[in-house]
């Protein structure tokens, strides 16, 4: 995979920053967070660019400076950079294919700047069912060059309610065949394997969660540059309860995947000091214990 | 770093000019994970004790800069950082007595990766933004 700084010939395993949303700029700093994933033997790191990065879209030099002090300190691999291209940045009217590709460039080299070579690249959808602007194929296509340029993947995340078997996923396949490129991919967000979903909100209709059987990932994995091992409840004895995360590994394993897992946690109580921590803490044995690492 | 509610204590304070209380100030944070341009956002409501302000009654202060509610819809190359407050400044001659006040404040953003019509509801599933503030 593209983004391997050692060729483990396994998944390695990493974090989102998303996870500690909860408590980022409250009860934890970019430090703490830095600090707590190297706890963890984790070295992937996802950031959300204009959640994370002082200044975004133009950090100073001080502030990349300290970027790259603490990468270093913690030992962290700058994996995946999530951004977003707004096409309803302007109410009323959606973004021209060069607006959105103006976008999509300035964090191009943003991440290149940072170390990034996978780009989250979140889409603008049109209705329920987020389907992407119809213009999508069109900017991504501008970018390819310059992707390449700076060497980095852009890719859509495939998130329920989606799923691994839907025309979403085949048109992002025939665009890559079409284009034969290495600069556009997809991350696959384990919330599609999720098989027993707990509610998250009381109402929440858990009936119409559609997911994926875990060897749907097999013929897409060619394509997937990183994946979001999205969470939501770990239990004491350490096995995520909604996921079925022995398989999914396993089917990475054996097919060699190398690639980051980032960990996303999406339970409760984001918010409370520590939780996301241990929930987190919980889910790096999980992954060492089913990964051998 | 910042307080855990969304409506911060630190910012609300009555605003002065030319030795004339012209109106007040409040603070508040996003819950969003992520920063959003100004043309993301939709404009704001402040009720205070029951009286309510919106449209050209109050600016938003974004990193040092005032902008009108009207003018925000255009600027999409701004961004409202994520873990700085933004701050209102609610035209109200007189200010506001010392005391406890009742704060709420109303507002939305776009995620265009959500589907359009969240639009208008994106903050209300942080529930609504309420504080008894004190005015010194």
């Amino acid at each position: 995979m593209g983004n391997s700084t050692q060729n483990s010939g396994k998944p390695k395993r990493g974090v989102s920053l998303y996870s500690y949303s909860g408590e980022y700029g409250v009860t934890m700093t970019m430090e703490d967070m830095f600090a707590d994933i190297h706890d963890m033997g984790a070295r992937g790191l996802e950031i959300l660019a204009n959640g994370h990065i002082d200044g975004y879209p133009e950090p100073t030099d001080e502030w990349v400076e300290n970027w790259f002090h603490l990468l270093k300190k913690y030992d962290l691999v700058p994996v995946e950079y999530g951004h977003w291209v707004d096409s309803r940045l302007y109410q009323g009217r959606e973004l021209s294919t060069q607006e959105s590709y103006d976008m999509l460039i300035r964090d191009i080299k943003l991440a290149n700047r940072l170390g990034f070579t996978v780009l989250r690249t979140k889409l603008g959808v049109i209705d329920d069912d987020l389907t992407p602007v119809k213009n999508w194929r069109e900017f991504i296509a501008m970018a390819l060059p310059d992707a390449e340029k700076y060497n980095v993947r852009m890719c859509p995340e495939i998130h329920n309610p989606t799923v691994l078997r839907s025309k979403m996923v085949e048109d992002y396949v025939e665009f890559i065949e079409k284009e034969k490129t290495k600069h556009f991919g997809i991350n696959v967000d384990f919330g599609v394997f999720q098989t027993d979903p707990i509610k998250m909100w009381e109402g929440q209709d858990l009936s119409v969660l559609k997911f994926s059987a875990v060897e749907d990932i097999i013929p897409l994995l060619p394509y997937v540059y990183a994946c979001h091992a999205k969470f939501v409840n770990m239990s004491d004895d350490f096995v995520e309860t909604t996921t079925p995360y022995d398989r999914v590994l396993k089917v990475l394993i054996d097919h060699k995947w190398d690639g980051y897992l980032l960990s996303e946690y999406e339970g409760k109580d984001k918010d409370v000091p520590g939780y996301v921590s241990g929930q987190l803490r919980r889910q790096h044995i999980m992954m060492k214990r089913l990964l051998g690492d | 770093m910042l307080e855990r509610e969304q409506i911060q204590s630190r910012g609300f304070r009555n605003v002065v000019a030319d030795g004339v209380v012209t109106g007040f100030q409040v603070a508040f944070r996003s819950l969003y994970y992520r920063g959003v341009w100004l043309s993301q956002l939709r404009p704001a409501t402040v009720i205070v004790d029951g009286e309510t302000f919106n449209g050209d009654q109050l600016t938003w202060t974004i990193s040092g800069k005032t902008y009108e509610q009207a003018e925000m819809a255009a600027l999409g190359n701004i961004n409202w950082p994520l873990l700085e407050p933004a701050l209102l400044t609610i035209r109200k001659p007189g200010g506001l007595a010392q005391g406890f006040h009742d704060i709420e404040i109303k507002y939305s953003f776009s995620a265009s990766y959500m589907p359009p019509v969240m639009d208008e509801l994106m903050t209300q599933i942080h529930g609504p933004a309420k504080r008894r503030l004190l005015m010194v």
